[in-house]
This record gives C-alpha cells, structure tokens and sequence, in this order.
C-alpha cells in the first residue's frame, strides 16, 4: 500500500534538513521507537512498538538510507522490521522531500507500505491511520524540539 | 498458544480481585469467540485468564423500566431467542439473529462482543440507535456510559484496566416509533457487513411528521458511529426522497470507512448514503403502523 503524508514544521528547510538527517536524533521524535543505534554511516537497528487495540507489536529490525540529495531536498530511505512473538513484520520504503511552506517548512512522506505476516490481516485496514496520527506526533515532537534550540 | 493460568472465579468482585492482582498480564473471557481465536493466531498473549463463566446472575434478560436489561453473559443466541425481546424490542432479536452463524452466536456474549470493540458488529449499531447504556464493573463502583462513548478507536472501548462490562440497559421504544436494521451483505450470509444501519423514527400522533430519529452505522469507521447531522434533517420534516437524499448525503460526510477486501473506503460512503434511506423507509413504516395502533 502505497500513501503521502505532509505536515508544516516551523523551522527553515536548511536546519530542518540537518536535523532529519541525524537518524538517532530524528527517531527520538518518533513515538514508540526505542534503542536505535548505527550499523554503519547509512544503516541503523532499533525498536518500534505500536499499539493496535489489543495488539502491542514491538518491531525489530533496521533502516538504511539510500539516498540524501541536498541539493533536492530529498532523502529515501528503507525499512524491514519484525515482530517475532506475533509472527510478521513490515516492509517500507520512504521518500522524505522539503518544500517551503506556510510558516515554515512543508515535509512530505511518501510511503510504500508492506504489512506480512498475521499481523496484516488485522492491522491492514487502520494502518494509514496509525501512520496518520504518528505524523503528528512526530511533527509536534520535532516542532517542540527544534523550537527549543534543537 | 502461550501457556497461560486460568481462573473462574464465582463471584463479580473475586474476578475484579483477580484482574487487579494480574494487572496487563490478564484478560477477561467470556464465550472466547473473539479472545481464543486472536490468542491462537498469537495477536495477544495473555499470562492470565479470568472467566466470567461460573458468576450466577450474569446472563439475565430482565425487563427494566419498560425497556430491557441483558447481562453480560447472555449469549447472542440467548438475545434472539428471548420472548422479552421479541415482544418489546423485535429490531434488537432480528439484529442478533443477523450475527455470523448460529455456532458463534451460542458461544458469543453480549458483553464480551462489546468489549472486543471491533468496529464491524451488527449489535452496537442497533444499541445506539435505540439509545442504550453500557453498564461497567470496576474495583472502584460501577458506571454506565451510552453505547456510542463507550467506543473510542479500532478494537479500543472506554474500559480502564480491571473494569468488566456487566450489562446493557436498552430503553423502551417512545409511542407512536419504529425501529430497523438494514444489513449490506454482499458476500456470505454469516460476514460482517460491508454497511450497516440502524434507525429509530419517532412520528406526531397524526403520523404526518418525523418527531425525532436516531441513527447508527456500522462498518464505516474506526467505531461504530452515530450520525447527529442526519438525525437532526429529520426532526419537523414530511417523509420523502427529498428527505432520505438529504439525509443520505449527510451520513456520507460523517462516515470514515477504511478500505479493505468488503470494498473501498468510496464505495462504502455511497453504500452508506444508500443503507441509510432504507433504514429510515422501515423504520418510519414501523412509526407509522405504531401511531395507528396508538390512535
């Protein structure tokens, strides 16, 4: 499944940019991840736990950063993550671009979203959902961090 | 499956003491329809059982106040067999009989269905519709909450950790009203519904004018949902297209299905607008044949 997500963050794209490039700072702003730690200079490990109704799935796996293109304000990036005691993981590649926008600066999220295994069945249908409202939260998250001096 | 404890204690507050004592680690089980099977496809894992089974009391049909009281542990079955309810609610025996098959319906309880909160149940759409209250047991006291706030998001109620759903109190319907459940099924009789609607039409005396309707969809959104803009066309107004279109194209705005194998997010938005018309037609010749009956 494939959606876009954009969201307003008040900061200009220059530091905004230094900033999301910084993976363990940027993972801190996002809600449930935990102990995320660099393989190497492009690939990251750590944990993603998400709660869906009665289901609390703690995702493990990595994060590789394909591509940072300043120059175009673009960044991809891919993620594989598993979830061992439910059985099934996710599959995600990301495109992050920075445009100027109102107040600040307009980051959009392109996403192509794979969900395997038993927790796709059940989770399939609220997952753009759950990625909704853990966009902003992020974006308040990074907002206020930023805002604070970063 | 985990290995897991399990307790079937015989009385509501030695459940409550239990639930308490193993915190996150238990969970409430009833007919097991919903949990046993979440638990053998590992979705959850819990440590500890509660079972709500050996409490006495707990799966009465009463009458209450005109309208009717249903415990926890009555079964989906128990509610469309029951003579109470046929006789003074038909709309809510016709809703259960409408649940997946016979089989689950013998083992599903009405409490336990409310607490699973999946979003696609035939009954809490009727529950809303005519107005009734979820009544919780919590270490605390008890509480009630009308059925639409006790739904928060996907599979998530208003429960707090160690409360129990203990019953639903369902008013009776007001003189001269009617009341219907329109399921959309395409697929097999025993699915979920790609849409669900349930509405109550209240007429004046002289059957002329809607005096007030309550309507509720299932199926399209993270909860079920009760759709007030379209109830509130409805009040002073003559029956008609006009008026259905009208309040079909209302519950389109208020719905938020999610797409998935039953259809798309857009086809079940129409299907809604749709559903919505044929709910209001039945349940207002329902009205009518009241207010004759009342005249």
């Amino acid at each position: 499944m494939t959606f876009t997500q954009e969201c307003v963050i008040a900061v200009e794209r220059e530091r905004l940019w230094d900033f999301l490039m910084e993976v363990p700072r940027v993972a801190s702003c996002v809600p449930g991840v935990e102990g995320v730690e660099a393989i190497d200079a492009k690939s990251y490990r750590g944990n993603l736990r998400v709660q869906i109704g009665p289901i609390r799935l703690s995702l493990h796996g990595t994060m590789t950063v394909d591509e940072q293109d300043r120059a175009a304000w673009r960044a991809r990036m891919r993620a594989e993550a598993n979830d061992r005691r439910v059985g099934g993981g996710i599959r995600a590649r990301m495109s992050l671009t920075l445009a100027p926008g109102e107040g600040g600066t307009r980051l959009r999220i392109e996403t192509d979203l794979a969900i395997l295994g038993r927790i796709g069945e059940f989770g399939q249908p609220v997952i753009k959902k759950k990625a909704d409202a853990l966009l902003e939260e992020f974006a308040q998250n990074l907002g206020s961090k930023l805002g604070q001096g970063g | 499956m985990r290995a897991f404890e399990y307790a079937a204690p015989r009385t509501l507050d030695e459940a409550l003491a239990v639930l308490r004592e193993h915190g996150d680690e238990a969970r409430v089980i009833a007919g097991g329809t919903a949990l046993v099977t979440m638990m053998r496809q590992r979705l959850v894992s819990p440590g500890y059982l509660v079972s709500l089974r050996d409490i006495r009391g707990l799966d009465r049909i009463e009458a209450d106040n005109g309208g009717i009281r249903i415990g926890a542990l009555a079964t989906h079955r128990d509610v469309e067999t029951s003579p109470l309810v046929r006789e003074r609610l038909p709309v809510l025996a016709e809703t259960f009989r409408r649940v997946a098959s016979v089989r689950i319906r013998n083992m599903a309880t009405v409490g336990g269905a409310l607490a699973h909160a999946d979003p696609n149940q035939d009954p809490p759409v009727t529950l809303i519709a005519l107005g009734a209250r979820v009544e919780i047991c919590g270490t605390d006291g008890r509480r009630a909450l009308p059925v639409e706030e006790f739904f928060r998001d996907y599979y998530e109620s208003a429960l707090e950790p160690g409360e129990v759903v203990i019953g639903v109190v369902v008013p009776q319907l007001a003189p001269a009203s009617g009341a219907a459940y329109v399921k959309f099924l395409p697929r097999t009789a025993d699915d979920y519904a790609t849409v669900a609607v349930a509405a109550t039409v209240s007429v004046d005396p002289d059957g002329e004018r809607c005096r007030a309707a309550r309507i509720a969809l299932g199926s399209v959104g993270v909860t079920p949902i009760r759709a007030r803009g379209a109830e509130g066309l409805l009040a002073g107004q003559r029956f008609g297209a006009e008026l259905l279109r009208g309040a079909g194209e209302a519950v389109k705005g208020a719905v938020d299905p999610l797409s998935d194998h039953r259809g798309s997010a857009a086809y079940k938005r129409e299907m809604a607008g749709v559903m919505v018309g044929r709910a209001l037609t039945r349940a207002w010749d329902a009205a009518l044949v009241s207010a004759r009956g009342t005249r």
